[in-house]
């Protein structure tokens, strides 16, 4: 009974916290009704304010690369949440989902990233 | 058994009631310093104001003056707005312009305060955004020059509450990230009330006769982060750049 109320306590704690974040700018490009998700590998990691910045290959259908962008909140909240400029390398391989961009193009609003290590990457400071 | 039931009933009845009610229950925390803003601060406001508080300061409108009616009808906003980067008009946005006071709370970062014996420097990590509070006694000119951050004077009521008077601002910036207009007749008054050693609120209240219609208030929660320390997130550079994440 008491190791439920922790669990649920727990669970409770981890909804507060997980307030959506604002970009600097609105979400009125993507379509955030639908998350997307890509597996490739890290072509560049720009960490870099104001917003990290991420492109990526994809394999597609036709077993042609397609390259991705993407961009995660600034570099400052990132380190608080403890990245450093190390933390992803080019063909690092990584899972990035998000929202993509309406227009159809390769670009996505990042919204969770497993790490070259199959471990979940934090996205937002405490 | 009955003994844990004593206990963990009210403790779950608590997390129930604050799930309901959607406030999170502070967590314990000592005392506040007398007198000592000190330190690094995030806003953290309860679960139900999130849905508007990252870009406004009350669930509903403020009262507005028809001119500041008809300046809010032109806002483009883009921060939790329907335009991108391309179609805004947002002044931060298209300009790099400095967010002002109050809007400057809506960037999603920490600020720190340093205080000294003659003023206290509110540091905001957002772009290097900086305010003076004089709490040498003096009063804020009557023909002080606009500016963007405006003049400000502070003083303590009691131990636990900082009160800044601010005017002086310049036109150009938008109250929130929704577009609320001020001019420059714009007074803002915060009070920083310290709850205990991890704990404030900032009771807002913004006075502009010719764009609210009556004085708009509000009040944000934050807490200290002892192990943050500011870094540097600068608005220029390759800002801009990310309009192409949107095509």
């Amino acid at each position: 009974m008491r190791g439920m109320v922790l669990v649920l306590a727990a669970a409770i704690a981890v909804l507060i916290v997980s307030a959506p974040a604002v970009a600097h700018h609105g979400t009125a490009a993507f379509d955030t009704a639908k998350t997307v998700t890509t597996t490739g590998t890290i072509v560049e990691f720009k960490f870099a304010n104001p917003h990290v910045q991420l492109s990526w290959e994809v394999k597609n259908d036709k077993g042609e690369k397609d390259l991705w962008q993407g961009e995660l909140t600034a570099p400052n909240k990132l380190q608080r949440a403890g990245w450093t400029n190390q933390t992803l390398k080019p063909g690092d391989s990584v899972t990035i989902s998000g929202y993509a961009v309406k227009s159809g193009a390769h670009t996505m609003w990042i919204r969770k990233l497993i790490g070259p290590g199959g471990q979940e990457l934090p996205l937002f400071e405490e | 058994m009955k003994r844990i039931n004593f206990v963990i009933v009210p403790f779950a009845a608590l997390v129930f009631g604050c799930v309901l009610y959607g406030q999170e229950a502070p967590a314990k925390s000592d005392p506040a310093q007398r007198r000592d803003l000190t330190g690094v601060w995030m806003i953290r406001n309860p679960a139900p104001m999130r849905a508007y508080a990252g870009a406004t300061f009350t669930k509903e409108e403020p009262e507005m003056t028809a001119w500041a009616q008809g300046k809010y009808k032109e806002a483009k906003a883009s921060n939790n707005g329907t335009f991108t980067l391309e179609t805004t008009n947002d002044p931060v946005l298209t300009r790099c312009d400095p967010p002002g006071v109050p809007r400057v709370y809506f960037h999603p970062y920490p600020f720190e305060f340093v205080q000294t014996p003659k003023y206290t420097l509110m540091l905001y990590e957002y772009d290097h955004m900086v305010r003076r509070i004089y709490t040498d006694g003096r009063s804020i000119p009557k023909d002080v020059d606009p500016s963007w951050m405006g003049t400000s004077v502070g003083h303590w009521e009691g131990d636990t509450t900082f009160v800044v008077e601010s005017a002086g601002f310049n036109d150009k910036t938008w109250l929130d990230r929704l577009g609320h207009p001020h001019t420059t007749e714009l007074h803002v008054t915060e009070r920083f009330r310290r709850i205990d050693k991890d704990h404030m609120q900032i009771d807002f209240t913004f006075e502009d006769p010719k764009a609210l219609a009556k004085p708009w208030k509000s009040t944000f929660s934050l807490e200290l982060r002892p192990k943050w320390e500011l870094g540097e997130i600068s608005c220029s550079g390759d800002y801009l750049d990310f309009s192409k994440f949107e095509k």
